[in-house]
């Protein structure tokens, strides 16, 4: 073994071997990303219920991340639903954004335990019993629309006030919205006012080049 | 700065998963290739072998540590290796692994060098002295197959996020849909397994090792000029990206992160070993001081680099 010819020709084909299965191995883990996208399910149900936010009225005022806050009990900072300021070349306006309850949510697909799931009415719920708080799904959101409760160790976010909706309610947002820029409604039902705006294609999703498929809330932007 | 979900304890997780898995496979190169068998003693492959299993699981405490309910309520962490559509199960299922393999390797390893454990084996399980070697070779076989998984899976997990926060999901070339982190990671592990392993423990050890297996020194070179490439085109790329993932990148270039960028990961990470390998090449052996200082700078700059794309980590605009 000592003949220093030999044990670089040895060396040399440890080498290759090592690197062949990592590039394997690098291959393989890295295409599952692109493996999974194409397995996407991109004939999810459609989601039951329709929030459409429309921009052109919303003033900012936080009426809805207010109402929401009292509604789910959070801590000061907080909040389920964030306003985002818009400047375009001058012209400002607001766009609230909070969970859009996709069809192909990411954070369902990295949470670990199976704690987010979509809803069979299309709301993306999160089961408080088995999240360990890893917060993969905050990090995987694009819309930047979970928080992390540090009392309680868990994630947490939109849920659309289900339980009010189920009784036929509107959710707390839309409840406290005074401008009408919060349209909510059922989806499944045609002839309603958000299944109009959905089908005639005012309302659109926002950010499709996410591919998430944003289910439950829609937009109305000017100029699109 | 980037993302506040995630912080210095992942960070230091990634950095300590890598560096365990890669002096895993040093010590399991060094034993399958027949080179510790050249001395009586081996430093790469007894250092090696021993560190690998404390290092990852000392980085998944961090991790542990860094739960939230999982953290409160322990056995929440079982649900964890249910769903096979999140990386991270992929991830703990490879550290439930690797873990015990490496700690099993490091025993075997041990056995032989520490007097009071060889006796104590010899006398309860002479068999495991007997072919101690056979069994050596099949855990470093299949502990190495784990240990590349641990070294990728850590890129993979961040940049499976895909479009939340660009930088961490770039590709390794524009329409090639397969993320830059994950082979990035894989060699600073080895890199940073190489650095403790052979510059650090072995340099220490017995400093006429670096005579003896001069091919390091090319292989450390090789090794920086592949980081220097992957980090080139991630940045390279998160430029021409725009948005998010360019942002990113001008916080690493000429913003916070500067400093630990152009020092911590390039200068102390990247030149400095590289000029101490390329010299060593020339002369023919290294000084005590170079070659400690080398891996010292690789160990650290490994760590600077996951910091710093950890923190760099913006979250695509709304």
């Amino acid at each position: 073994m000592s003949d220093t010819k030999l044990s670089r020709r040895t060396f040399l084909r440890y080498l290759l071997g090592t690197g062949a299965v990592a590039a394997a191995g690098g291959v393989g883990v890295g295409l599952a990303p692109a493996a999974q996208t194409a397995l996407a399910r991109t004939d999810a149900p459609k989601a039951r219920y329709a929030l459409i936010i429309d921009t052109t009225k919303c003033v900012g005022c936080g009426a809805c991340v207010h109402a929401c806050n009292i509604r789910n009990n959070l801590p000061e900072g907080k909040s389920y639903v964030h306003i985002v300021p818009k400047d375009d070349r001058g012209r400002q306006w607001f766009l609230p954004v909070q969970c859009q309850h996709c069809a192909d949510a990411p954070c369902a697909r990295v949470c670990p335990t199976r704690a987010t799931y979509r809803h069979e009415s299309g709301v993306v719920l999160i089961n408080e019993k088995l999240c360990v708080g890893c917060k993969y799904c905050e990090v995987a959101c694009p819309y930047q629309a979970r928080t992390f409760d540090e009392e309680r160790g868990v994630v947490d976010k939109c849920w659309l006030c289900l339980d009010w909706v189920s009784e036929g309610k509107d959710p707390a947002c839309v409840q406290s919205c005074v401008l009408g820029a919060r349209i909510f409604g059922r989806l499944d039902d045609p002839n309603s006012e958000v299944a109009q705006l959905v089908a005639s294609g005012k309302a659109k999703p926002l950010h499709p080049e996410f591919g998430t498929h944003p289910a439950v809330l829609h937009y109305i932007i000017e100029g699109e | 700065m980037g993302q506040t979900a995630w912080g210095w304890l992942i960070a230091i997780y990634l950095f300590l998963g890598g560096l365990g898995a890669g002096s895993f496979l040093m010590a399991a190169f060094f034993e399958l290739s027949g080179w510790r068998y050249r001395s009586n003693f081996c430093p790469v492959a007894l250092v090696g072998a021993t560190v690998s299993g404390p290092l990852v699981a000392l980085g998944s405490a961090l991790l542990i540590f860094d739960l939230g309910a999982g953290r409160m309520q322990p056995w929440r962490i079982f649900y964890m290796f249910t769903h096979f559509s999140s990386v991270m199960t992929w991830g703990i299922w490879i550290l439930t692994i690797f873990i015990p393999l490496a700690l099993v390797y490091g025993f075997l390893e041990l056995m032989e060098s520490e007097a009071f454990l060889k006796g104590f084996v010899s006398a309860r399980a002479p068999w495991l002295l007997r072919n101690a070697r056979t069994y050596r070779r099949w855990v470093a076989a299949v502990g190495g197959v784990f240990a590349v998984a641990t070294a990728v899976y850590t890129g993979v997990l961040i940049s499976d996020v895909g479009p939340a926060i660009p930088l961490w999901s770039q590709p390794v070339l524009p329409f090639v849909r397969i993320p830059m982190l994950p082979i990035l990671f894989l060699i600073s592990a080895v890199s940073t397994g190489m650095g403790l392993t052979f510059d650090i423990s072995a340099t220490i050890a017995d400093p006429e090792i670096q005579r003896r297996f001069r091919i390091m020194d090319l292989s450390h070179i090789f090794l920086i000029g592949l980081e220097n490439i992957a980090i080139g085109l991630l940045f390279i790329s998160a430029l021409s990206a725009g948005g998010a993932a360019a942002e990113s990148a001008k916080l690493v270039l000429y913003g916070p992160l500067a400093v630990v960028f152009w020092i911590g990961v390039v200068l102390v990470g990247l030149v400095f070993p590289f000029v101490v390998h390329a010299y060593a090449i020339g002369r023919g052996q290294h000084s005590l001081t170079s070659g400690v200082g080398s891996g010292v700078g690789i160990v650290i700059a490994g760590l600077l680099l996951r910091y710093m794309i950890v923190y760099a980590g913006i979250p695509a605009a709304l």
